[in-house]
């Protein structure tokens, strides 16, 4: 995991798997503060107290092909160390909210990476899931929802699309970037 | 720097989508997803952190430029993370097939030599053989 958007990718798999059907996922950055806030929120299967209080365990996984889950637990590591921190709250049937807070002025903090290129692979992996992205940096946001997607008649299917899809979120992920303040390390 | 962009607005995406509809005519996609060949590409953290995106990137553009009806989806681990990235090849009518330590070359083989002509190429992991 060398940047946020593997784990972008890695934490909405854990929704998919859990047969979300809805996907929320957020990145809010604080010039003043010198935060970004990541933040995934799905209405799966959710989970009980008892498999969340084990969540931050990486020898803790409900998978029998392997006895190490370890996506959590990298991103726990990856926003503590930046001096932020890792809150999950989740009720069985209803879903699952999961937040990583991380300290833009701090060196140790991940580069954003291919947010563009993760997120077009989801919507185009997953049809059936209603996707909301949003960026937000301070009074600026970026938001992309597969259901407007859909409505406009964009067609992912197409390979050719598919890039295009791709340079709009970059372009708009560009154009919000421009006004990050100089001391942060994101990148 | 001044780079010229072209695409911002939903509206310009909707342009775009127009151009590509009016320039091609929809290949015929079988009905049913038995009869295509699907691809899945296992998108576990142990995928991911060794290059999952790349390769599955790989097979939607190659599969599309090839002119080859296939669904392209992610899975979870399937349990070999020494050998990730893993891709399962189902050819319609056959069982999976799952190839391990795949990278965009790899891919180009498992296309021109497993897909296109169903010769099996190296890398595969025998997850569910029968013996004779």
């Amino acid at each position: 995991m060398i940047d946020l958007a593997m784990h972008m990718m890695d934490i909405v798999q854990n929704s998919i798997r859990a047969g979300a059907k809805k996907i929320g996922i957020d990145f809010i950055e604080n010039n003043d503060e010198a935060t970004l806030l990541f933040r995934v929120t799905d209405d799966g299967s959710g989970m009980n107290e008892e498999s969340l209080e084990k969540l931050h365990d990486p020898f803790y996984t409900t998978r029998t092909t392997r006895r190490v889950g370890l996506g959590v637990p990298f991103l726990k590591m990856t926003c503590e160390q930046t001096g932020g921190y890792l809150k999950v709250q989740s009720e069985e049937g209803k879903g699952t909210f999961i937040e990583a807070a991380f300290r833009t002025d701090n060196p140790d903090c991940l580069p954003l990476g291919d947010i563009a290129g993760y997120l077009t692979l989801l919507l185009r992996a997953n049809a059936d899931i209603h996707f909301r992205f949003t960026y937000n940096l301070d009074e600026l946001d970026f938001t992309l929802d597969s259901e407007e997607l859909n409505e406009q008649g964009i067609e992912l299917q197409h390979a050719e699309m598919l890039s295009m899809v791709k340079q709009f979120i970059r372009e708009n992920l560009q154009l919000l970037y421009r006004d990050r303040s100089p001391v942060s390390y994101l990148c | 720097m001044n780079q010229i962009s072209e695409i911002k607005t939903l509206a310009d995406l909707k342009k775009k989508q127009e151009e590509v509809r009016a320039r091609i005519t929809l290949r015929d996609r079988a009905e049913s997803p038995d009869s295509l060949v699907q691809v899945k590409v296992a998108m576990a953290t142990c995928g991911i952190a060794s290059g999952a995106k790349e390769v599955m990137e790989y097979f939607v553009e190659e599969l599309d430029k090839r002119c080859i009806d296939a669904v392209v989806t992610q899975t979870g681990c399937m349990g070999y993370c020494f050998a990730e990235p893993t891709v399962e090849v189902t050819l319609p009518g056959k069982e999976p097939v799952v190839f391990g330590n795949v990278d965009p070359e790899k891919a180009d083989e498992i296309i021109e030599c497993y897909i296109k002509d169903g010769e099996l190429v190296d890398g595969i992991i025998p997850q569910n053989y029968n013996t004779i």
